[in-house]
């Protein structure tokens, strides 16, 4: 039990969550078939007014997050509304532009601290083991040391928010507007012509994913305890676009597989950790050019479920 | 002060221009964004530079040399990343993830070849300095200058005037069409992304020259001018990025000359969206119809 729940593990399992919250965040985007290239941008916009508002103005972590991915979110719209009434590709290139506008920015405002970045922020899990404490409970239960029992509960925040989005997508694609989306991402003339806003539903579906990488920054930002210019670059978007590409971007668990594949894997292969990116380029290209609709696809889901009720028959 | 500037951005902008040309005519032919294409630029600056530095070969001899790689480069790209793409009926966004691949991929391999630090071309080009009225202009920049407005010229009149120039344009206006009369489209996709990889080869010795420095990630933030210009001339379209290019690099230093030295990189994106708002199709872009 010990070694299943070292710090070092439990750390591991806390990115993963991370990881998965930010696949969402993609997925919903590309569920209109827009690709966007700014998620690290929108992150970097949660998590620095989070942050600021934690350390600086003294708000409370589980005000500053939710504030931080509204943030995040009317940028987006200010971004996607020029943006989105012209064909995919112009959102990838203005998004990506953000992003890098993001970082110039963060890097020039005082307020963020500049190269030298935000650190002290105070952690998800000091905060939660000092509110148990201040309610009267025990900060550790059974054999469980105090960090231990506070990442745990951490995690279990984490999860509790996966859960969460995965039910909301879920339901969001039986929904009126989860069809649109789907009817858009399929042939947008074709939904035009069905009388679907499509200017409306792909503005909405990337403010959504700008919101959740928004809320994904501010948590990242108060697990990690410190925040730079440098954790939201490019590369991190591309991070986050492989998500989607290695998991596949059909179903919402396609970008939840590819974010814990991809998690895990540098921590396994930390030996190649110089050869990570190039490693992941060259998954990029073979993914492209072998299965573009990544690991898991609708036909994955559908091909096993006819496999798996033909074999309880 | 003003004509000093004004010759600096045209030097830094005619930069902006060759890359952006890149682009243009990959997404002529292609219909896509090249995402690597910055990437191209910085390989091709690395091999000029180490030509300079390793073999001291004159400087048009390492230009030839940064074209002739990145080139083959993009050859292999083509090879690896876009034909199998263009067999099967993907989504459109397929080739530009592709690229994005091909992107990280080379500026990763730079970094552990060459190291993360920037390094410098021989300092005796930079010295030659001359006045020319109120101008100071240095022998980089008229070489800048020269081979950029050069190259553009030959390529504007290549590409109206000779055989294959005409078959590239064809192939951009419309593939199919171009296929059935009798144009070996495979081979006029090749020679474009070739051609356009090769111009970016020289435009990353040319960059490497005019700011002194070489590094693994001078491709990102090169290649996000380059989009910038894209846009702001008008998807596809050649004049465009020619005179979008200049646009911006004079519109960047004047930034730096009169005020907000360190939100430089910003100018370019804060262009997208005005052009974006006012007039979607780029400055120089018609609604629709032909490309070149």
């Amino acid at each position: 039990m010990d070694m299943l729940l070292n710090q070092y593990y439990l750390q591991i399992a806390v990115f993963v969550m991370v990881n998965a919250i930010l696949g969402v965040s993609i997925y919903l985007t590309l569920s209109t078939g827009q690709l966007s290239l700014g998620n690290a941008g929108f992150m970097s916009i949660g998590a620095y007014t989070c942050a600021i508002l934690t350390v600086k103005a003294g708000f409370p972590v589980y005000l500053a997050i939710p504030i931080g991915g509204i943030a995040a979110s009317l940028m987006s719209i200010i971004i996607g509304f020029p943006a989105l009434r012209l064909t995919g590709i112009y959102l990838a290139i203005a998004t990506l532009g953000f992003g890098e506008v993001v970082r110039v920015i963060v890097l020039n405002l005082k307020i963020t601290n500049g190269a030298l970045g935000i650190s002290g922020i105070p952690t998800l899990g000091t905060k939660i083991s000092k509110m148990l404490s201040s309610f009267g409970l025990p900060q550790k239960f059974g054999g469980l040391s105090v960090q231990q029992t506070s990442t745990l509960l951490v995690l279990l925040i984490l999860v509790l928010i996966l859960v969460f989005l995965v039910f909301f997508c879920v339901r969001l694609n039986r929904s009126r507007v989860g069809r649109a989306f789907a009817a858009i991402k399929a042939d947008e003339s074709a939904a035009e012509a069905m009388g679907i806003n499509t200017t409306y539903y792909k503005l909405l579906a990337f403010a959504l994913g700008a919101l959740i990488a928004g809320i994904a920054g501010g948590l990242s930002a108060h697990l990690t305890f410190f925040i730079g210019p440098k954790d939201f670059a490019y590369h991190r978007t591309v991070e986050i676009l492989l998500y989607a590409v290695l998991g596949g971007s059909d179903l919402v668990f396609g970008p939840i597989v590819g974010a814990l594949i991809l998690t895990l894997l540098p921590e396994l292969l930390r030996s190649a950790s110089n050869y990570r990116l190039m490693i992941y380029g060259a998954l990029l290209v073979t993914m492209m050019a072998f299965r573009p609709q990544g690991l898991i696809s609708e036909e994955t889901v559908r091909f096993w479920k006819s496999k798996l009720g033909r074999g309880s028959k | 002060m003003f004509w000093q500037q004004l010759v600096n951005g045209l030097t830094l902008g005619s930069t902006y221009s060759l890359v952006a040309l890149g682009y243009t005519l990959i997404m002529g032919v292609l219909n896509i964004i090249n995402m690597a294409h910055g990437e191209i630029f910085m390989i091709g600056a690395f091999v000029g530079l180490y030509l300079v530095t390793y073999f001291e070969v004159n400087i048009f001899v390492a230009m030839a040399g940064a074209m002739v790689t990145s080139a083959l480069l993009g050859c292999l790209m083509e090879t690896v990343a876009l034909r199998p793409l263009r067999r099967k009926a993907v989504s459109h966004l397929a080739p530009l993830i592709s690229t994005i691949g091909v992107a990280i991929f080379l500026e990763s391999l730079a970094l552990n070849l060459f190291g993360p630090q920037s390094q410098a071309f021989p300092t005796e080009l930079a010295a030659v300095q001359m006045q020319l009225g109120p101008i100071r202009i240095s022998l980089v920049q008229i070489i800048i200058l020269g081979m950029s407005f050069g190259l553009m010229f030959v390529l504007r009149f290549w590409l109206s005037k000779t055989r294959v120039g005409k078959a590239i344009r064809t192939t951009a206006e419309n593939i199919e069409t171009a296929n059935l009369l009798g144009i070996n489209t495979n081979k006029i996709i090749f020679l474009t992304v070739a051609l356009a990889s090769g111009l970016g080869g020289i435009a990353g010795v040319l960059v490497g020259l005019s700011f002194n420095a070489v590094e693994p990630t001078m491709g990102l933030s090169m290649g996000l001018k380059g989009l910038a210009v894209l846009i702001l001339g008008g998807m596809g379209n050649i004049t465009g990025a020619m005179l979008g290019g200049l646009i911006l690099g004079i519109a960047e230093v004047f930034t730096v000359a009169y005020g907000a030295s360190s939100y430089r990189d910003a100018v370019a994106f804060g262009m997208i969206i005005l052009i974006l708002f006012i007039r979607p199709q780029g400055l120089f872009g018609k609604r629709q119809g032909g490309r070149f």
